[in-house]
């Protein structure tokens, strides 16, 4: 196995314990997130704190894990509509060209003018700060995003022999489509979905760092980092922990993503 | 020595570019950096409602006619003595001689009545007009002495009107001029204001009181990360954090070269209910909440063990204030609230949600309450709002409960009456109650203290288990000082007033 | 052909920033609810007649057509408006703003890309399978950490190690050139490490890139000094990478600056976002948001033509 394969496993491990520990969150967290004991507050890693306690005694692991799958979970439903909402537009734009396609992309340019966390800080601003509100900011900003992904690629797709020899054959639109040309797009998608996917874990981040995400007492990573800062000097674990949650979440993610164009896409390799 | 002269060099093209720049001015000038944590908004002492925009200006650039001391007690200001009309009606306030405002122009019983004027005109719509409604007229006799006439007799008057900020003559009926460029009387005088960046203020050379202000100015650097505040003490760049928590007090305790100054706040901390909806309009539902709360526990998680719980009256106010022990629902007793909710015909368990400041320490006394009322019979639902729309939702009584804190004040009357009256200005719990009112209402045109007395201990029993507020705790307020800064008094009101008193020793 | 090439881009942003106006202006409207209520809402006296007076100060008592002309003609005029609190011109406050905003990013910029050109040399040098891993997740590490958790983290450090050090806040460059760079010196790196690690990676495989090249053997074997050569030539291979991420990392800083300004105290933009939307003063935000997003399109469509400038294949 060469070393470039062992990366790709190494990564793909680590992405899959960090779903598997928060699809099982309330089995393997030790305590209930939001579970006070003002009596052990702002406690030490020990052995039965393996991460310590914050401002009200909430075991920071729970919190940790219960915070990651937040922060999964957010990170997951906007890649996914982005992908879903910017694919079908870029499928779009490639097959029906012209018109259609100038209109889209144009359309698609004018989001993309937008820095990423202006435009999520805008939407969050108009629709007001809530775990989905989050969500739905990160799809606005990743839909273009897919959309001139999937728009090049599925160019040249739709011009290869093997397509036109599909409508010579009779397929509908939406059959060639989704038959032919999606699955020769996979490779791009899997890449992309997975760096995106990297980057909105730290929008989500970010924004509820601001208080613009998540409220509490549900636990938010970006938001125990936020609230641990206040008590920096008398307990920095719970603020330390969650960084490095958010940053292994995001690593993992990266991580798969560069492995997987470097095995998918050897053309690619070495670019950033 | 080629460097010092480029850099002198830097300075001279600096003060070039930049005749304004402050930051570059002689090293002997002694600038007190004092950190704060948020950005006033707008300096004008009658429209202001921030606290972070009091705390930059009372008692430093403005002052009113009477001031209050480190014991919450009345102490001449801008009127050196005063007499009172034995009917109580009548306050003639005599100004001191030769003072001026930061513009120059003398300071003179013309001023006053202006500044009333504008304190109840329309147009400003100040939220301390209230404060004057009992006024009737208001008189210059001469340039130093200002007559008052009631309507009727106000014991709280001089510290309710007497503490309103005066502003020349000219700013009557400006309404924008003051939000950005004060106007007062005070120690010190307005400088530049850079927003997000600080408020620098400095030295009021021609200030009434000879021997003040001792520093050449004061700069309040705004600066929102609480680590980046403590650390700043901590290594000298600044020089004070005022009115701080506990939390961030125990951050900075101990530090070399740091020390703290402390006081119990008048400020407290509560949750208060709407009386004109279910489940709260029953006043059985008010006392379970009250015995459900356990206000040590509070204390302990949300203000680091550094405060005491209150009734209706802060403990600081020792004239006044009955102590806990003489309310029964204080005890905490989760059972009891349980039975009471069965007795008022409610099932467990009762859904409300809170509506929730967004300050700190009050999100953190909001999780540790809903945790303590869930075992007793409620499901709480925490609303973390914006300040904005958690302001709207206040004032429009549009909330089951809200936790929130509040100033308080040093008279009685102030607080009670236009709290809890029906009808009063900030009632927004739609609270009323018959006897309360009669009390508050004869309480006001007393003007023996023990008679005062009696009446607002009645008012503490009624209020503090059945009334609208479940009054949780009354916070230890802190201010971090190097330890060369002296001359400091922390006031319970959170007033920076002593700063034209304090000095940095070399 | 380049002319045309050249005409061709200048529409394509004109109508991108156009549309940008559409959507920022209809940001404001999109608010559920009265707005102006809630513009107000912090205010404690609100009457209807207050309520009328800033809808029609803000003109949202004409028509949606009327209002977005009127808006974008003032604005081309240079008239972005008034904040709602301090009366104050809006352009006034963003750019007050503005400049320490543009020192910090400045400065990331240059840290990241200044240490980004040694470390790529030395990543270079460290060849074959592990180090070629070890490379990889450092510099996914790099780009991935979360800028304000950095930012926490130092001055946690800082607290503890070196307690009596004054490198937090900010002052002018102008006031104290050197406290300012001491005090920009931690929020610069925290920002500009993803930077780091995304451009040495660039460096990196331009600089094996380059190594591989025939001349270089060649140069190698007739004894001439490689290093030279090889740091030139690869530079320049590593400069269209560069350049393409440069429109990328610009909104990267932006979205980053506005979290780490709040952790240092930078009274920046991000503070004057934060604070527009804390105390719902629209006018300001929509006129900041609107700018902002007008100076991100313009450097793109700037890296665009330096991209062209570099790279002539782009032309064809």
């Amino acid at each position: 196995m060469t070393a470039g394969r062992r990366l790709l496993w190494f990564a793909l491990a680590l992405v899959v314990a960090q779903v598997l520990v928060t699809v099982f969150a309330g089995v393997i967290a030790p305590y209930d997130p939001v579970g006070q004991d003002i009596l052990a507050r702002m406690k030490g890693p020990s052995a039965a704190h393996w991460l310590g306690t914050d401002q009200f005694g909430r075991d920071v692991l729970s919190r940790i894990i219960h915070g990651s799958r937040t922060s999964l979970l957010v990170s997951a439903a906007a890649v996914l509509a982005a992908l879903v909402a910017g694919g079908t537009l870029g499928l779009v734009a490639a097959f029906y060209r012209g018109w259609t396609d100038r209109l889209v992309m144009r359309a698609m340019d004018v989001l993309f003018a937008f820095p990423v966390m202006l435009l999520a800080i805008g939407v969050v601003a108009v629709l007001g700060p809530r775990t989905e509100t989050a969500a739905i900011a990160i799809a606005v900003v990743y839909t273009p995003i897919f959309a001139r992904l999937l728009r090049g690629p599925a160019l040249v797709v739709c011009e290869s022999d093997y397509v036109t020899g599909a409508r010579a054959a009779g397929a509908g639109d939406g059959r060639i489509i989704f038959l032919h040309v999606l699955p020769n797009l996979a490779s791009v998608v899997l890449v992309q979905t997975s760096l995106l996917l990297s980057a909105a874990i730290l929008v989500e981040a970010s924004l509820s760092f601001l208080g613009l995400g998540t409220q509490p007492p549900t636990p938010s990573l970006g938001l125990m980092l936020a609230d641990g800062r206040n008590f920096l000097m008398l307990a920095p674990w719970p603020a330390v922990f969650a960084g490095l949650a958010i940053l292994l979440l995001a690593f993992g993610l990266n991580l798969l993503g560069d492995a997987l164009r470097d095995t998918l896409d050897p053309r690619l390799r070495g670019q950033p | 020595m080629a460097r010092i002269s480029f850099r002198a060099l830097l300075m001279a093209g600096a003060l070039a570019l930049a005749p304004v720049a402050v930051g570059s001015v002689a090293a002997q000038a002694q600038v007190l950096e004092v950190a704060v944590d948020a950005s006033p908004v707008g300096l004008d002492p009658h429209r202001a409602t921030a606290f972070s925009t009091f705390q930059i200006i009372s008692g430093t650039i403005y002052e009113g006619l009477v001031a209050v001391d480190k014991d919450l007690r009345v102490k001449p200001g801008l009127a050196e003595s005063w007499t009172v009309s034995p009917d109580g009606k009548t306050y003639t306030f005599k100004l001191r001689a030769g003072m001026t405002f930061h513009d120059g122009s003398k300071v003179e019983a013309a001023d006053v009545v202006s500044t009333f004027n504008r304190v109840l005109s329309k147009d400003i719509a100040s939220p301390l007009a209230s404060r004057l409604a009992v006024l009737e007229k208001a008189e210059a006799a001469d340039p130093l002495t200002l007559v008052l006439t009631l309507k009727e007799p106000s014991a709280p008057l001089l510290i309710s009107a007497g503490t309103i900020a005066i502003v020349p003559r000219s700013m009557e009926a400006e309404k924008e001029a003051l939000q950005r460029a004060p106007i007062g009387t005070g120690p010190f005088k307005f400088k530049e204001w850079q927003p997000n960046g600080f408020v620098l203020l400095e030295k009021n050379a021609a200030y009434w009181r000879s021997g003040a202000p001792k520093l050449d100015g004061v700069k309040f650097n705004i600066v929102p990360e609480s680590a980046t505040r403590q650390v700043g003490l901590s290594s000298g760049q600044y020089s004070m954090l005022p009115n701080i928590d506990a939390a961030t007090a125990l951050q900075v305790k101990g530090k070399p070269g740091v020390k703290l100054d402390e006081t119990l706040e008048l400020a407290y901390s509560f949750v208060g209910v709407n009386t004109s909806r279910p489940p709260f309009d029953n006043v059985k539902v008010r006392q379970a909440v009250n015995y459900a709360l356990n206000r040590q526990e509070i204390i302990a998680a949300a203000l680091f063990g550094a405060g005491v719980p209150g009734g209706p009256l802060s403990p600081a106010l020792k004239d006044w204030a009955l102590p806990v022990a003489d309310f029964a629902c204080y005890k905490h007793d989760p059972a009891k609230a349980q039975a009471l909710l069965k007795e008022a015909g409610f099932t467990a368990p009762v859904a409300i949600t809170i509506n929730v400041l967004p300050r700190q320490d009050i999100r953190d006394m909001a999780q540790v309450v809903q945790a303590q009322l869930n075992k007793a019979g409620f499901k709480v639902e925490l609303k973390n709002q914006e300040l904005g729309q958690f302001i709207q939702d206040w004032r429009n009584s549009n909330f089951d409960m809200f936790a929130s804190t509040n100033a308080g004040s040093p008279d009685p009357d102030d607080y009670f009456f236009r709290t809890f009256r029906t009808g009063g200005s900030t009632n927004v719990f739609k609270y009323s109650d018959t006897k309360l009112d009669g009390l508050l209402d004869s309480a006001r045109a007393m003007q023996s203290q023990p008679e005062r007395k009696k009446a607002y201990d009645e008012a503490q029993r009624i209020l503090a288990c059945d009334g609208p507020i479940m009054h949780v705790a009354y916070g230890q307020l802190f201010t971090g000082l190097r330890a060369n800064v002296t001359g400091f008094e922390i006031i319970a009101n959170r007033s920076l007033s002593s700063l034209g008193d304090v000095a940095v020793v070399k | 052909m380049l002319r045309r090439l050249l005409l061709a881009r200048l529409l394509d942003l004109a109508v991108v920033l156009a549309s940008v106006s559409v959507i920022v202006f209809a940001m404001i409207r999109l608010i559920p609810g009265d707005a102006v209520a809630i513009m107000l809402g912090a205010n404690t006296e609100v009457t209807p007649d207050k309520i009328a007076a800033l809808r029609a100060q803000i003109g949202l008592d004409q028509p949606i057509s009327v209002q977005y002309l009127g808006w974008i003609s003032k604005v081309l005029h240079g008239d972005l408006g008034t904040s709602l609190w301090t009366g104050k011109p809006v352009l006034d406050e963003i750019v007050l703003h503005l400049w320490p905003t543009l020192q910090l990013t400045v400065l990331a910029l240059v840290v990241g890309a200044g240490l980004a050109v040694p470390a790529g040399c030395v990543m270079a040098r460290l060849r074959g399978g592990v180090a070629d891993a070890a490379m990889r997740v450092a510099t996914v590490a790099g780009l991935t950490i979360p800028s304000f958790w950095l930012g926490i983290v130092m001055i946690l450090l800082l607290a503890m190690l070196a307690p009596s050090l004054q490198l937090l806040g900010y002052v002018p460059f102008w006031q104290d050139p050197l406290g300012c760079l001491s005090r920009l010196a931690l929020p610069a790196f925290a920002l500009g490490l993803p930077i780091l690690a995304n451009l040495s990676r660039l460096v990196r495989s331009a600089m094996l890139d380059a190594l591989g090249q025939d001349y270089i053997r060649t140069a190698r074997a007739k004894g001439v000094p490689e290093r030279g050569i090889v740091y030139r030539h690869a530079l320049r291979n590593a400069l269209i990478p560069f350049v393409t991420s440069v429109g990328i990392m610009t909104g990267y800083l932006l979205g980053g600056a506005i979290v780490v300004e709040q952790v240092f105290a930078i009274p920046g933009l991000g503070r004057l976002i934060l604070g527009a939307i804390a105390e719902r003063n629209y006018p300001l935000l929509q006129a900041t948001i609107l700018l902002v997003t007008m100076g991100f399109v313009v450097v793109n469509f700037v890296v665009d033509l330096l991209y062209l400038a570099i790279d002539p294949r782009v032309r064809a």
